[in-house]
């Protein structure tokens, strides 16, 4: 897998995005612009289910209006990621905070998951269960957690 | 006023917040934690609102219904933005006010973005009644959308320049 990372990193494409200042900056901005799309869109719905935001309207309303921006956000945020990452993929790879932080979205992702498909069951139910509010929690903190992963990469090891 | 602003800067810097976050193994990396996840809040409930009067994605609300639903917690992301925000500027406030890509950001680009919305967000009640929104209102949140893209580029280019 390191050799795989090694040869993606020199790779024409990549070293040519890593090494044109315009190129890797149109990725970042890419990358946070989705990124603050994504998180934002999800946990608003996430403080919806919570009952602590827009309780004028139903659940299911809110998250099918937000929905589909979050899942393009993602797509967007996990192309120009990947970019990013592949620019110094050698590093990157090896790096314990990366692999944390891959690890929390990845738990992330799945809690997302888990939102979208019981939205309807929580929007019929006469008040928001326990364990709607306990998954919409979760989905909440694990977001905030692969920003604070996200941070340290820079902060403790020096990447990025 | 470039020596008001290097004594302010000094000042900023020497402040418990200034010092916390630049000296502290936990305290920059805390606040940066504390100004994305703000971000977050803002940009997303923001970027929703912008996409809804230009008509991209589903239609489930009108812009009227998605901007009030919003609204607090819009603002309440753009209150915990700037509490991150004024942390990370104070720890090393002189090489920001320095920096020209920061002069851009918060001298023009984050105040022309900020009284837009407020323009826009009023301007929603009026516009966003219906299903399909104005021309003007398509346009004013396309504007706001480039607008919140050119203030993320700003900062991108901070540690470039």
């Amino acid at each position: 897998m390191l050799n795989f990372c090694e040869w993606l990193e020199h790779t024409a494409l990549i070293s040519t995005i890593a090494g044109t200042g315009w190129m890797y900056a149109t990725f970042s901005v890419a990358h946070y612009f989705s990124l603050f799309v994504l998180v934002g869109t999800i946990v608003f719905i996430d403080l919806r289910v919570l009952g602590v935001a827009a309780r004028s309207q139903r659940i299911a309303t809110v998250a099918e209006q937000l929905f589909p921006w979050t899942w393009t956000a993602l797509g967007l945020a996990l192309f120009s990621g990947f970019v990013m990452f592949a620019t110094d993929a050698g590093d990157y790879y090896p790096d314990r905070i990366f692999r944390i932080k891959m690890t929390v979205i990845l738990l992330a992702l799945v809690f997302a998951i888990l939102v979208r498909r019981n939205i309807s069951k929580w929007d019929q139910a006469p008040s928001t269960s326990a364990g709607a509010k306990m998954v919409a929690l979760v989905s909440l903190l694990l977001w905030v957690g692969a920003i604070l992963a996200g941070v340290e990469i820079a902060a403790i090891s020096g990447l990025g | 006023m470039h020596d008001f602003l290097v004594s302010f800067g000094k000042w900023l810097e020497a402040t418990p917040w200034g010092t916390f976050t630049r000296t502290t193994l936990w305290g920059y990396p805390f606040v940066q934690l504390t100004h994305f996840s703000g971000l977050s809040l803002w940009l997303g409930t923001n970027i929703a609102v912008d996409l809804r009067l230009l008509g991209v994605g589903r239609k489930r609300e009108t812009a009227m219904q998605l901007s009030d639903s919003l609204f607090a917690w819009n603002w309440a992301g753009f209150a915990i933005a700037v509490l991150g925000g004024f942390p990370l500027f104070s720890a090393n406030a002189t090489t920001y006010l320095a920096n020209p890509a920061f002069q851009l950001k918060l001298g023009i680009l984050v105040p022309l973005a900020l009284i837009w919305h407020i323009v826009v967000q009023r301007k929603t009640r009026e516009w966003g009644k219906t299903e399909t929104t104005p021309s003007i209102a398509k346009l004013a949140g396309l504007f706001e959308f480039v607008l919140w893209i050119c203030v993320v580029t700003a900062a991108v280019e901070i540690p470039n320049h």
